[in-house]
């Protein structure tokens, strides 16, 4: 439990240890894109630190980092493929950033950093962790990036052809506002991003006062 | 020995100096602010264009932007700093928190609604100002953030509203203000077609030409920035750089393509260039403080305010390449510091940005030459195909971004469809939303007097282009 507190708050990996920056700006303009990411470095997370739990003793520490990417690879390739498979429509909108989780700092960091010298569940359970809080962070970009600038939530979207539902809300009733569309732009992600970070940082320095 | 540390700018503050500054800015900002009221309010009030209301409405504009501004740096610091009572004091004597939603209100246009200076002043304040720490920290000018959001998220909207134009001018000139007329305009442009239409240079100069509430008016500027450069309110030399880089520039490009000496002055003083350079650039924050750092600062503005006016498809350009400036200060600032005593070494960075003006300017005017809108080689019949008296003629236009490709059927000598085939322009939405094509096959008999869709005027045109070349391919011309 610890542990997956540890990854959601202390070591969240968007506003406190800032890896995996590329998909957090490229995807978040929605909220669907946002959290099926999250869910996705969240899987694959979940699948190389436990493979690499397992064989770590095997492994020789020079070759340590190709084997890894080779895992990782593999892993991601995979849910490439079965996005595809089945939900098509949100392959195309993940776009290039699915495969691109291969090279995201985040999993190989904690493959590196936790599985490859923790028991198996101590490194699933830091998966579910970190992944839980990459996907929070994310969901929240994208949640407040989509209200202020399309003024809908769209909770399925993409995967409706896999789940069978269809759910895009409009959050204001129409005509009544104009949405911002400068947050759907990457301008508007460095900016959502930048005053995130500065508020969470806010609230950190404060409860490091109160302490 | 105590270290010197290095925090920010300014670092000699004298003790009036800020009321100072501010009461000299607000007199020089007066004669704008009144002749905007007079321009905007009272001439098409006694015209009967406007209520009484609306006469009063530039005033009313223009003063909320500063009590805006001061308001959310108040609560700011009131209540999310928790400041006591004599800081706060302290903190709004000393911050110029009026001047950025000044300075906002005046550089926006006149059917601006109240909610979106008040958006806009909110950001200016927080984003542009107190998230970077205050007064004395910020990077960029604050009432350009507030322009730059305003602009980019509700440009379009204040567009539909009527833009710049004020009521007595939406009756008179149709074609908003001189320099989006510039983009109207094919090739580089004549007297005729740039600066008639507002009634000659001396209307520029003083400013009854149609733009933003506060920047229209050449003399005033000029008197303003005389007023406080010899009150040393402001720094001369950041101004002059600017104004006779793009005089310069614009000068090579005009000479080169035949245009008199108009030309050059009807680029300076059209859109926000005078109000820009002697209010927006000097900004005591975000400007260089060394006399090099300066001159470059206004040679870099200049170059930038050209390319951006001839190379992209925005007319203005001055806010944003002072925006994008404002991020060079500090580098100039160094460069300028260093070659304080030994002019130099800052040898370098005067050539290069000199070759860059002469090099530039030569390459725009060439481009200019080179078109020749009479010969249309961009247009091109892939298929001719004739079926129960009807043909459909497939072909290919050069549009905006690539080539627009199109089924053309025609019965009877009339075009009875105009069907896109393929199209790579981020216009074209627009261009469907006004029903362009039904507009077209409806004015074919008169197909150059239909009006291109505004706010997509090249891909319109290419669609336009696309339909008369083929009519003459048709008829056999």
């Amino acid at each position: 439990m610890k542990t997956i507190k540890n990854g959601i708050f202390n070591e969240n990996p968007t506003f406190v240890l800032m890896l995996g920056l590329c998909p957090t700006l490229a995807v978040t303009n929605t909220f669907e894109g946002a959290y099926v990411m999250g869910l996705c470095v969240l899987t694959v997370l979940l699948i190389t630190n436990f493979i690499v739990s397992i064989i770590k003793k095997l492994i020789p520490e020079n070759v340590k980092i190709p084997v890894y990417i080779l895992l990782i690879t593999t892993a991601v390739t995979a849910l490439d493929l079965l996005l595809k498979q089945y939900v098509p429509a949100l392959h195309e909108t993940l776009g290039i950033y699915l495969p691109l989780i291969a090279v995201n700092c985040i999993v190989l960091g904690r493959a590196l950093s936790v599985a490859s010298v923790s028991s198996v569940g101590k490194s699933l359970l830091d998966a579910i962790g970190i992944g839980l809080g990459f996907t929070l962070s994310l969901s929240l970009l994208g949640l407040f990036r989509e209200v202020l600038g399309a003024n809908t939530i769209t909770v399925m979207d993409g995967i409706s052809s896999f789940t069978g539902y269809h759910a895009v809300f409009q959050v204001f009733p129409e005509n009544s506002i104009i949405p911002m569309t400068i947050f759907q732009k990457p301008a508007g992600a460095f900016l959502t991003l930048g005053l995130f970070l500065a508020f969470f940082n806010y609230i950190k320095e404060k409860r490091g006062a109160a302490k | 020995m105590k270290e010197f540390q290095v925090t920010s700018g300014p670092f000699i503050r004298d003790k009036n100096s800020t009321k100072k500054i501010m009461f000299h800015l607000l007199i020089a900002l007066t004669p704008i602010i009144l002749f905007s009221f007079y321009k905007n309010g009272i001439i098409p009030f006694i015209n009967d264009k406007v209520t009484i209301l609306g006469m009063f409405y530039p005033l009313i504009f223009i003063i909320l932007g500063p009590i805006f501004t001061f308001l959310t740096e108040l609560i700011y610091v009131k209540f999310f700093l928790k400041k006591d009572h004599t800081e706060v004091k302290r903190h709004i004597n000393s911050s110029f928190s009026i001047f950025p939603g000044l300075f906002l209100a005046l550089v926006l246009p006149i059917n601006t609604p109240i909610s979106i200076l008040f958006f806009g002043s909110v950001i200016a304040t927080m984003i542009g100002k107190m998230l970077f720490g205050g007064f004395g920290h910020n990077v960029f000018n604050p009432a350009l953030i507030g322009y730059l959001f305003v602009t980019v998220i509700y440009g379009s909207m204040i567009a539909s509203n009527g833009g710049y134009l004020n009521a007595m001018e939406m009756d008179a000139i149709t074609t908003a203000t001189p320099l989006s007329n510039v983009a109207l305009v094919e090739g580089i442009g004549t007297y005729e077609t740039l600066v008639e239409p507002y009634g000659g240079l001396l209307n520029f100069f003083i400013g009854t030409i149609p733009g933003a509430l506060g920047e229209v008016s050449a003399l005033l500027c000029l008197l303003a920035f005389i007023y406080l450069s010899i009150l040393k309110v402001i720094k001369w030399k950041i101004p002059v750089v600017y104004v006779g880089t793009v005089f310069a520039m614009t000068c090579i490009i005009g000479s080169y393509n035949g245009l008199g000496v108009w030309y050059p002055l009807f680029q300076v003083m059209s859109g926000g260039l005078l109000f820009g350079a002697v209010f927006m650039a000097t900004d005591p924050v975000t400007s260089p403080t060394t006399p090099i750092a300066q001159i470059l600062y206004g040679l870099f503005l200049g170059i930038l305010t050209v390319l951006i006016r001839y190379l992209t498809p925005y007319p203005e350009g001055v806010m944003t390449s002072i925006l994008l400036m404002n991020m060079f200060v500090f580098i100039l600032d160094k460069i300028g510091s260093r070659s304080r005593f030994n002019f130099n070494r800052s040898v370098f960075s005067f050539l290069f940005a000199w070759v860059l003006i002469i090099g530039l300017s030569l390459q725009i005017g060439y481009g200019f030459k080179k078109e020749d809108p009479k010969v249309d080689t961009n247009f091109n019949v892939n298929n001719i195909e004739t079926k129960d008296g009807k043909t459909v003629y497939t072909v290919t236009q050069k549009g905006f971004s690539g080539n627009i490709k199109a089924e053309i059927t025609i019965e009877d000598d009339l075009i009875i469809n105009i069907n896109v085939l393929e199209i790579s322009d981020d216009y074209y939405p627009k261009v469907t939303k006004e029903n362009f094509d039904k507009q077209l096959i409806e004015g074919q008999e008169n197909i150059t007097e239909v009006e291109t869709v505004s706010g997509a005027t090249v891909t319109s045109t290419a669609i336009k282009n696309m339909i008369i070349n083929t009519l003459k391919d048709y008829r056999g011309e």
